[in-house]
């Protein structure tokens, strides 16, 4: 027969591990990202960590979440091997909730990354950046990197910086007899001789019109 | 599946049930060596059958974005890194091999790596005169030729102002492209078709020649027949996801092995440890690490525009490494940038006022190995440790780097090496990076030059091949991608391979 007191540890420790649960993986908005990949609590750590990477303000750059990161890194994630979508997953999650361990510098530091402020998310990240220790720096650039691909790939940032891409015509080549689109059967293969061109050495002009996909949908 | 239709291509779409097919010579992998010697042995008139897992890409397939671009073109999403010092590897998965995402450099390295070779690997007839004719030939192919000023832009330009000023040689470089309009996406695929790559140029040459490159199939094992090669079996792949479906086996009297030097040695060993009396195979990995600095100069560069990499200088070989100037997309760039937050972004909007450049260097006393892994899976379990002295080779490349700028006026660089200042204004503060004792880790470096895993060895002991490529102990064996290099070229690998693959082909048609 359990006494009054096993029956208080038990209450106890159920508290303990609902409330170390929800420090981990509660409190989230629920949605998902567009390829629906990442959890809304992995959404809310990029968001986190794009704007405290990538501020609003400071210079015509837009900030990491107008960029768009968390949604790229949504997509960019369901693209590579699964393996590697784990290691990226589990990166997110060490630096997510690696301050409920180290606490953050200032009030309140023992919290998530996505929970802190914008001063204690920088320290953080100051922390794992200046590390002496080779594999905290090296968390601190997998995770920079993968933001940054993000940021770049916003066509603003591009346009801002000139190195939005150009629209190329390619000239039909032999190759192009030979070969469909990734995926496609022989038989759609459009070019015959008569198409062949060749590349024309002409450098681009810095006043080209920019490619679709980096062209300002505004004009 | 007929296997009698000579010269035609295989795309993944046609494949619809297991298949055999009979050849002269199966060639697995359609790099660089692997296309090089397909067409010269199709040309011979031999029925050749060359093999690649990847697709083939047409303009609409690039991809604009750096990372999902890697993702589609390279293994292991061209997140593949080593073990030990850690240094991130591509390797493409594409019809074309490295070359489709490379940046088409072609140097032929000095004669003092080819004395190199042969005086410490017993090898004869390697020397660069003996090597020249098959550059020759290749460059003519190719017409690899410098890259023409009005493609520069200004980045790769003022790496030659700085040089002249400094009294340092430098040259244009030599790429196989043909027409090059300056797009700098070299890596992401030349949307101008100007990039010779295999797939536009020998690849259409075998094929046209008698060839059957069958893309979109994964050789899993050699197949032996007593001391012999007999030919190769596999699976499909599909593209991107790589799952596996219909069967094929290729027999053949020579089988030639051009998977890449991280490939190769997999598949020899997951035939039976093939070819490996020497214990050489997936050994002596060597790389050139590469590190790259950033300058900032007063006036715009719009580094945007210009040959991916369009400038070099050859005057430090002898020191250890090579000078070059760089080009990729800006998101594979940017992660160069020092610090984060409102800094980080600061910096960035100075990208339209800066250049990067890079050197890679000769670490012939940093190692590594390519093992398989357990399972069905051909990706490989990379080893390598970056030894402390090649660390300080590097960081006198960076100090070389930091005058070249300078001289050519920039107002700052940014080297991006731990324990060395973020931004350095004046060469004079730019001695820290001479003085500076390096530890392999401080640096952020990358290379996709890698070479040795099967090197040739005069004796067979000591080595998996001989100077032609052919495996010292099996008959009807060729190994050719770069992984027969007995140490590292110093400069660019692919233009070496290339010659070596031609040697090797006349020596096959020869045993034919
Ligand atoms: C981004 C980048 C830029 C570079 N820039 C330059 C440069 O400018 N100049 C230069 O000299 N070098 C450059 N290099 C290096 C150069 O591209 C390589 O050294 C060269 O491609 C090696 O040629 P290879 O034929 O040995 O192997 P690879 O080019 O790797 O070709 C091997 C082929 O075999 C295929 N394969 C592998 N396993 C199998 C299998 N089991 N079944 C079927 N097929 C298989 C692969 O898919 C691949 O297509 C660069 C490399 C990269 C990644
Ligand atoms: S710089 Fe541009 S045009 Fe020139 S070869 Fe490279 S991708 Fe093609």
């Amino acid at each position: 027969m359990p006494s009054a007191w096993d029956l208080w540890a038990v209450l106890i420790a159920a508290l303990l591990l609902g409330w170390g649960w929800w420090r981990v993986f509660g409190g989230f908005p629920r949605a998902r990202g567009p390829a629906g990949v990442l959890a809304a609590r992995e959404l809310a750590f990029l968001a986190a960590a794009a704007d405290a990477t990538y501020p609003e303000g400071g210079s015509a750059l837009p900030s990491g979440t107008q960029a768009g990161i968390p949604a790229y890194v949504d997509r960019y994630v369901a693209s590579v091997p699964s393996t590697i979508g784990f290691l990226m997953r589990l990166l997110f999650f060490l630096i997510e909730h690696a301050t409920l361990l180290f606490a953050a510098p200032g009030g309140g530091g023992r919290r998530r990354f996505s929970s802190l402020n914008a001063e204690q998310r920088s320290a953080v990240l100051e922390g794992w950046g200046e590390s002496s220790w080779y594999p905290r720096r090296l968390v601190f650039s997998s995770l920079r990197a993968i933001l940054t691909m993000g940021f770049f790939s916003d066509p603003a940032v591009l346009r801002t910086l000139h190195l939005a891409a150009k629209r190329i015509e390619s000239p039909v080549v032999e190759a192009d007899l030979l070969y469909p689109a990734v995926g496609a059967h022989p038989s759609t293969i459009a070019h015959g001789p008569e198409d062949l061109g060749s590349p024309s050495g002409v450098p681009l002009a810095a006043d080209a019109p920019l490619h679709p996909d980096h062209a300002d949908p505004t004009g | 599946m007929s296997g009698s239709d000579r010269g035609a291509v295989r795309v993944f779409a046609e494949y619809e049930r297991d298949f055999t097919e009979q050849a002269d010579v199966v060639v697995v992998g359609s790099g660089p060596c692997g296309s090089v010697v397909a067409y010269e042995l199709a040309a011979r008139g031999k029925r050749v059958v060359l093999l690649e897992e990847g697709p083939p890409f047409t303009p609409q397939d690039f991809e604009l974005d750096g990372a999902f671009s890697m993702s589609r073109t390279m293994r292991e999403a061209g997140l593949r890194t080593t073990r030990g010092t850690v240094i991130p590897t591509m390797q493409a998965i594409a019809l074309g091999g490295g070359s489709l995402v490379n940046s088409a450099i072609c140097v032929r390295p000095p004669d003092f790596v080819f004395e190199g070779w042969e005086e410490n690997f017993e090898i004869e007839g390697t020397r660069r005169a003996d090597l020249d004719p098959h550059f020759d030939a290749v460059e003519a192919f190719l017409g690899i030729a410098p890259t023409p000023d009005e493609v520069q832009g200004q980045r790769n330009l003022l790496f030659r102002d700085g040089c002249d000023a400094l009294g340092i040689d430098s040259e244009p470089i030599a790429r196989n492209a043909r027409g090059c309009r300056g797009s700098g996406e070299c890596f992401t695929g030349c949307r101008s078709r100007a990039k010779q790559s295999m797939d536009i140029s020998y690849l259409p040459a075998a094929i046209h020649a008698g060839a059957r490159v069958l893309t979109s199939l994964q050789v899993q094992e050699v197949l032996t027949e007593g001391r012999r090669a007999s030919g190769v079996r596999g699976q499909v792949v599909e593209p991107f996801s790589g799952r596996r479906s219909h069967r094929f086996q290729i027999d053949a009297k020579a089988v030639v092995l051009a998977a890449g030097c991280m490939a190769t040695p997999i598949l020899l060993s997951k035939s039976g440890n093939l070819a490996n009396r020497s214990g050489q195979v997936g050994r002596n990995l060597q790389f050139h690490p590469g590190i790259a600095i950033l300058g900032v100069f007063p006036e715009k560069v719009d580094p945007g525009f210009g040959a991916t990499q369009g400038y070099q200088s050859l005057a430090f070989l002898r020191e250890g490494f090579k000078l070059e100037t760089l080009w990729a997309p800006a998101a594979v760039l940017a992660v160069r940038f020092p610090g984060y937050g409102h800094d980080l972004k600061t910096r960035l909007a100075e990208v339209p006022y800066a250049a990067n450049w890079d050197a890679i260097a000769s670490c012939h006393r940093s190692l590594g190995t390519v093992r398989p892994k357990r399972g069905a899976s051909l990706d490989p379990i990379l080893t390598w440790r970056f030894h402390s002295e090649d660390a300080q080779v590097l960081g006198g490349a960076l100090y070389q780097i930091a005058r070249i700028f300078f001289a050519a006026g920039a107002r700052k660089i940014l080297p991006g090496v731990y324990g060395v200042p973020g931004e350095i204004h004046s060469i004079e503060e730019a001695d820290v990076l001479r003085t500076h004792r390096y530890a392999p880790t401080d640096f952020v470096t990358a290379s996709n030059h890698a070479f040795c895993t099967t090197r040739m060895h005069g004796d067979p002991a000591k080595g998996v091949v001989d100077p032609r490529g052919r495996a010292h102990e099996m008959d009807g064996l060729f190994l050719v991608d770069t992984g027969i290099f007995p140490r590292c070229t110093s400069v660019n690998p692919m233009f070496t391979g290339m010659a070596l693959a031609h040697r090797s082909a006349a020596a096959l048609a020869d045993q034919l």
